[in-house]
């Protein structure tokens, strides 16, 4: 199997170093002067907006922004806007997409593929809606994916919420859906939701059982 | 996984049908599968020059976006202008109706550095 380098932050990293960070490894993985590599971690509070990401979707001004502690970023990838705060899980992998891909479905199926079985892992019934990319539940939305390939390396990826502060998701128009609802493992699970370890060791496997890539733990500085 | 035997192609899933002095460039049924269902196309401008491996296009799905690059130097000739309005044409026949633009290439011998049909399906993920 192939091997891929996993780096879990211990530390909530900001969105603008982790972009910067991902730039540098996508352009190292295109030159194939490091293998695979994937980030597991969380961000200070932040709302990203993709590519093509729609202010209005943005449902507070930057005053009440600032006011909350709360960053606003544009980025590179697909998708509509999201938030992210410490709490969710953000797994950015950067794979070189070759010979031995994931099945047939592609990545983003690989993507909502780890969610749903993550979120199964705790007792959560989860499944994919057609045509809203992502992971569900009959609470709502708990996993969005959004992300970009550069000379088909991917990066950006999937943000899952485990016990993120939900109120965050209340100042946008979650990935441009009016009227879905977003949910946590902690707000469909209540006192049995998981504390953030458990759910990152259950990510781990899961990417290496699906993206089929044997990972190796490495250390930030490492990278 | 279609891949037809009369296109070139690159590693970075673009295919190009040579038509004379011209070519016509889109991206492969792979491409458009690992993309899904696309929303969005960007296209170079008609007249500007291009060198090979340029970033000359976006394609944007739902969730994911990819740059397309030119397989090839030379001037855009035309872009296929119904993927504004209809962008799913590149999911329906990427191969045909969802060709991005044509180019002439300012050094026809470029053309033997691209990939033949069964060099890129060597590319792929087994089925």
């Amino acid at each position: 199997m192939t091997i891929a380098r996993f780096c879990h932050f211990p530390e909530p990293l900001p969105y603008p170093e982790a972009v910067l960070l991902q730039e540098r490894l996508v352009a190292a993985r295109i030159r194939d002067e490091i293998p695979d590599t994937l980030l597991l971690l969380q961000h200070p509070p932040v709302i990203t907006l993709g590519r093509r990401g729609r202010t209005e979707f943005v449902l507070a001004d930057d005053e009440a922004l600032q006011g909350a502690g709360i960053a606003l970023h544009t980025s590179s990838r697909g998708g509509d806007v999201t938030y992210h705060a410490p709490g969710q899980w953000v797994l950015y992998p950067i794979l070189k997409l070759g010979r031995t891909e994931m099945g047939t479905h592609g990545y983003l199926h690989a993507l909502e593929e780890i969610a749903l079985q993550t979120a199964g892992t705790f007792g959560i019934e989860a499944y994919r809606k057609e045509g809203k990319a992502g992971g569900w539940c009959d609470q709502g939305k708990f996993a969005a994916i959004g992300f970009k390939f550069t000379r088909w390396v991917t990066w950006h990826g999937m943000s899952l919420n485990v016990k993120v502060d939900l109120r965050g998701f209340d100042l946008i128009v979650g990935c441009g859906l009016r009227g879905e609802r977003v949910c946590s493992f902690e707000s469909v699970l209540g006192a049995g939701c998981p504390n953030m370890e458990p759910v990152a060791e259950t990510l781990r496997r899961n990417c290496e059982k699906i993206l089929e890539r044997e990972l190796v733990e490495v250390l930030e500085e490492d990278l | 996984m279609q891949v037809p035997e009369e296109l070139k192609y690159t590693e970075s899933h673009e295919w190009i049908r040579v038509e004379g002095d011209q070519c016509r460039v889109g991206i492969t049924e792979f491409a458009q599968s690992q993309l899904a269902d696309l929303t969005f196309v960007d296209l170079p401008e008609v007249g500007s020059t291009v060198s090979a491996g340029d970033e000359v296009a976006v394609v944007e799905s739902v969730k994911a976006a990819s740059d397309v690059y030119s397989p090839l130097s030379g001037e855009i000739l035309e872009v296929n202008e119904e993927l504004s309005s209809s962008p799913e044409r590149i999911n329906e026949d990427s191969f045909g109706e969802g060709w991005l633009f044509v180019l002439k290439s300012a050094n026809p011998s470029d053309l033997d550095e691209l990939l033949d049909a069964e060099a890129y399906r060597a590319l792929l993920p087994a089925e």
